[in-house]
């Protein structure tokens, strides 16, 4: 414990706590902890934030086919929480029980974790997979500053496309799906009545709300951060997508000022909005909760504030990456390569079909691939995202001009923009202030 | 009347009074010391949660705490949220254990499902009361408009005051069994000849009621109240699940903030200070409780 | 006739509270053997169109569910026994024996709780890490122990405090030793306030979350409520129906647990009243 708590200089570090430790013989092995057993038996630990009982069979399909084909290797699956990951992480890392592969964080949380040294570089893994099978620029959003790909996605997703009722805009003779703000704001006045409302946008505090938001704010021309990762908030961008987000305030539910992603979901499935902001989670719940509106639901783009401004799509690109701490690297990356085999990816994208879409572009051109009830159903609407996805874009990583920005998972997780949003479109203050409130409150988590 | 044992047989008596109480203290300070020490300790650095590594800032985090809006805001969210829940669970508990102490049909079972808040996990039941809560297809709104109580659905968590009352009330229906477990079971060996008794003196059942039964629970509630508090106070799943401290930090409690340095913004330092801080007033709150509760047990 | 009167107006008052306490378990129960097209229906229905148990039976076959039910039990009996019999020898001491710092000695086992979980929850893992213990239920015993004792010893020193030493003081005349009183009388009258501090341990066992989250990770190991929570909870997704039927098995068979445990010891406490 003095080890611990003893200063060396003016920093400490947890790993000259545990040299102390080791060398103090306190360290001893942990079974089923990973590593090497006495046989030689190496165990793999993967750990990741979607353990769905349809996902974990497919891993298990994976899984198999891995440890059939490198006898010796084991591979042990073990599900995160997807809201508490960041704590469990932290005591893994603190304390040298690291998984041996991580999976399905945002990219931004693994550009955080690179910059201070917890994650391997996964060029070689990404080589392994083969570099150009992936959809062009697909890495880009794992390239941290020194060059070096921090890991790769391991499925894409369109987090916040327009979803639309086919059906509702016929009884208000709406003929095109909106393209610009103004077209989606008559729409949703069009459709709205006999209890259903326009659109379920989140204006709760929390990150559905910050996530949207920086949508919207890119869809204004504007963007969070210049390239140089120097703030810019204040900006026209800003201020017209606040505006816009307060217009649309009338056309959501009474509800919709504590709205996260569930509720944004469950009201366009459940038939209760006309329009809707996600991803293709969509699909796979309207047929097994809705079916009678599926046949009149369709996806496009969010629409932009006007139409020369590039749109503009969230993906948070769930990850794959190993720990630098991780026993075994060598396996683990072995194991990494393999989960985008066909034989094993197909079965894992299609236990969220829609939802989790290829990285592979040859994978999305696959007829296997193809061979799934809601992909085949929706064929329009899977190509879409895919490419959206493909070209999608997160706070780490805003344009293809931009820096990885590493500290974009506090910021996030900070609800600055969320609740930026909120003082201005709830509590009606004045949107200078508020957004330069929220500047000095980014410019300390940069700093920090 | 009780007579003193011999001085040598207080002390093997006082003795194995020690050795009875040794493993309680044994295990306290071999778990939690350790874990206490280190977060008042982290506080006077500026941590980064993952890698815990960092430098050392001194009072930097306390003078930045004190300064900060947020802090106080927080505390006094913190103050309304444990004084109103706390409240409830104890009217709440009190009354329901008085009612399930009478002769009722099925009246273990009543007892047993009554606890069901408690040992429900907070997670899900949070989930379950947003989605009661909720406009569109929530049950409880619909409800009220049927009854014709209200023309349009009631935005509980995302307006004020609605978050903080919605708050307090689940707060309260999620705890309030333990107070009613112990105070049942306080009830249960009140002797019924001290009833009887006043009864025959001519005392009704209000009379009854403030004469023998509040007296004899008092130890019991002194503790409950003790207990109670402390971790209302700390309650962090409940309110974090149900409004995020929103809207806009009007529901921010303290172990919220706690929650967001340490997780959320990768700084254990900081969180650390929001936790002492914490401490530090729970430590006063027991210390002047404790006092004043045995103070009047004297007098 | 009054008597009988009287209890039946007691019984609807009571039970009106009661079921309106349980509501939401009622709802989750009915929206458990809902299918999935019923989830979400506006305007919200009590009754189901259509019952099925399909849900309970992809929970029991296709999760690991009944895994994490044992891991649960043996995590909350295990705990519970050992800060029983902890928390009730160490009351006894505080009540019944004097030496010095008994005082303060109970007011510093409240320092347990003086701090947010979320603090000690890292040093805590590193220092189970250390010991080997990372990943295992006996990091989970010794924290719950941890958590659990202050509230056992402050509960069971209220109620044995309240019994009179006369009992004891007669035991001890009529020859029995120290412990023998404390076995004879102590404890039988002290019943409640076990049962009490019995019933909070398993339930905090239970339903405890954060530690169980970043304690273990092995599904052959982890308890229920992160199991179960970690397989259904996402932030984008939530699988309603499955989460429903888990949160009704973990429910029900406490109450069942629990009513038992109820019936047979309300009659020990009704003959264990103490006469004057």
């Amino acid at each position: 414990m003095t080890d611990w708590l003893s200063i060396e200089g003016r920093s400490i570090t947890r790993r000259d706590a545990l040299k102390h430790l080791a060398a103090a013989g306190l360290a001893t092995a942990v079974g089923g902890c990973g590593g090497t057993d006495e046989d030689g038996t190496i165990t793999l630990r993967w750990w990741s934030t979607q353990g769905a009982p349809a996902q974990r069979a497919a891993y298990r399909t994976q899984i198999d086919l891995f440890e059939a084909a490198h006898p010796g290797v084991r591979v042990v699956f073990e599900a995160m929480s997807d809201e508490g990951y960041a704590t469990q992480l932290a005591a893994a890392f603190a304390s040298g029980e690291v998984p041996h592969l991580i999976t399905h964080m945002p990219s931004f949380a693994v550009q955080g974790y690179y910059a201070h040294g917890l994650i391997e570089p996964f060029d070689d893994v990404i080589e392994a997979i083969g570099a150009d099978e992936f959809y062009p620029g697909a890495n880009d959003v794992y390239r941290a500053a020194d060059g070096r790909y921090v890991g790769t996605s391991i499925g894409n997703t369109a987090a916040d496309m327009l979803w639309i009722r086919r059906d509702l805009m016929e009884r208000a003779e709406i003929e095109a799906i909106p393209e610009t703000w103004d077209e989606l704001r008559a729409a949703c006045r069009a459709m709205q009545g006999g209890g259903i409302y326009g659109a379920p946008l989140p204006y709760g505090l929390n990150s559905a709300n910050s996530l949207t938001f920086i949508g919207f704010i890119h869809r204004a021309g504007g963007s969070v951060f210049t390239p140089d990762l120097e703030i810019a908030l204040d900006q026209q961008a800003t201020y017209d997508a606040l505006e816009f987000y307060r217009s649309m305030l009338e056309l959501c539910p009474p509800g919709a000022t504590g709205y996260s992603w569930g509720e944004m979901l469950t009201s366009f499935v459940s038939g209760a909005t006309a329009t809707g902001l996600y991803a293709g989670r969509v699909l796979a719940n309207v047929a097994a909760q809705n079916p009678q509106i599926a046949d009149s639901i369709t996806c496009a783009l969010y629409p932009r504030m006007s139409r020369d401004i590039p749109a503009w799509t969230y993906n948070d690109f769930p990850c794959v990456c190993i720990p630098s701490a991780a026993s075994n690297k060598a396996e683990a990356k072995l194991f990494a390569a393999s989960l985008f085999d066909p034989a094993g990816y197909i079965p894992q994208l299609h236990a969220a079909p829609g939802h989790v879409l290829p990285v592979l572009e040859t994978v999305a051109e696959n007829p296997a691939y193809r061979d799934n009830e809601i992909i085949d159903r929706y064929p329009q609407e899977i190509d879409l995202m895919a490419s959206a996805a493909a070209q999608g874009y997160n706070l780490g990583f805003e344009t293809t001009a931009h820096q990885p920005n590493t500290k974009a998972g506090e910021i996030i997780a900070s609800n600055a923009i969320a609740e930026m949003v909120q003082r201005v479109v709830l509590n009606d203050e004045n949107p200078q202030a508020a957004v330069g409130n929220t500047v000095t409150r980014l410019e300390e988590i940069m700093r920090s | 009347m009780h007579s003193d044992p011999p001085p040598s047989l207080e002390k093997r008596y006082a003795r194995i009074g020690v050795v009875l109480i040794a493993p309680t203290v044994l295990v306290f300070c071999a778990v939690i010391l350790y874990p206490l020490i280190s977060a008042i300790y982290l506080s006077l650095f500026s941590i980064y949660t993952p890698t815990l590594a960092g430098e050392w800032v001194g009072v930097d985090n306390y003078t930045a705490l004190l300064a900060s809006g947020d802090f106080w805001n927080a505390a006094l969210n913190t103050l309304i949220w444990t004084v109103g829940t706390l409240m409830l669970q104890l009217v709440f508990g009190v009354a329901m254990a008085l009612l399930l102490n009478q002769s009722i049909v099925f009246q273990s079972l009543a007892r047993s499902l009554v606890l069901f808040p408690y040992f429900l996990s907070t997670v899900v039941a949070v989930l379950v009361w947003r989605w009661l809560f909720n406009d569109l297809y929530g049950i409880l709104n619909h409800v009220l408009l049927i009854a014709g109580l209200i023309d349009a659905p009631v935005n509980w968590l995302g307006q004020m005051p609605n978050a903080m009352i919605s708050i307090i009330l689940v707060g309260a229906w999620k705890y309030f069994p333990f107070v009613v477990i112990v105070v049942l079971a306080r009830l249960q060996s009140i002797p019924e000849q001290l009833y009887e008794a006043a009864t025959i003196d001519g005392a009704g059942p209000f009379q009854r009621f403030t004469d023998i039964t509040l007296p004899q629970l008092r130890d019991v509630l002194v503790v409950v109240v003790l207990l109670r508090a402390i971790w209302d106070f700390k309650e962090f799943d409940l309110i974090y699940l149900m409004t995020g401290g929103g809207p806009v930090r009007a529901t921010q409690t303290l172990s919220l903030l706690v929650y967001e340095e340490a997780f959320r913004l990768n700084r254990m330092g900081m969180a650390s200070t929001y936790a002492v801080a914490m401490m530090l007033v729970l430590l006063g709150f027991t210390l002047v409780y404790l006092r004043q509760t045995n103070r009047l047990e004297e007098g | 006739m009054n008597a009988s009167r009287a209890r039946m107006i007691w019984s609807v008052v009571t039970w009106t509270i009661v079921l309106a306490v349980v509501f939401p378990l009622i709802w989750m129960i009915v929206t458990s053997v809902k299918p999935q097209s019923e989830l979400f229906s506006i305007p919200p229905t009590l009754m189901p169109e259509t019952i099925t148990f399909e849900h309970y039976r992809r929970l029991l076959t296709d999760t690991p569910f009944l895994q994490y039910f044992r891991n649960s039990m043996i995590l909350a009996v295990t705990t519970t026994v050992v800060v029983v019999v902890l928390g009730t020898l160490g009351a006894y001491s505080l009540v019944r024996f004097k030496y010095r710092g008994r005082e303060t000695l109970a007011t510093l086992v409240l320092f347990t709780y003086l701090m947010p979980s979320v603090v000690l929850v890292i040093p805590l893992y590193l220092m189970m890490a250390k010991l080997g213990l990372a990943n295992t239920l006996a990091s989970l015993v010794i924290a719950y122990t941890t958590f659990a004792l202050p509230y056992a010893l402050w509960l069971l020193r209220s109620f044995m405090s309240s019994i009179p030493v006369d009992l004891e003081s007669a035991a001890l005349v009529d020859g029995a030793g120290r412990m023998g009183a404390f076995v004879d009388v102590v404890l039988p009258q002290a019943l409640p306030g076990i049962v009490s501090t019995a019933l909070f341990t398993f339930i905090l066992c239970w339903n405890e979350y954060l530690f169980a989250l970043v304690l273990v990770n092995s599904d052959s190991v982890r308890p229920l409520t992160a199991g179960t929570m970690n397989m259904l909870i996402t932030s984008f997704n939530i699988d309603w129906s499955l989460l429903m039927a888990a949160s009704v098995m973990m429910s029900l068979p406490l109450i069942v647990i629990f009513t038992f445990l109820q019936g047979t010891l309300t009659k020990g406490f009704g003959a264990g009243a103490v006469k004057g």
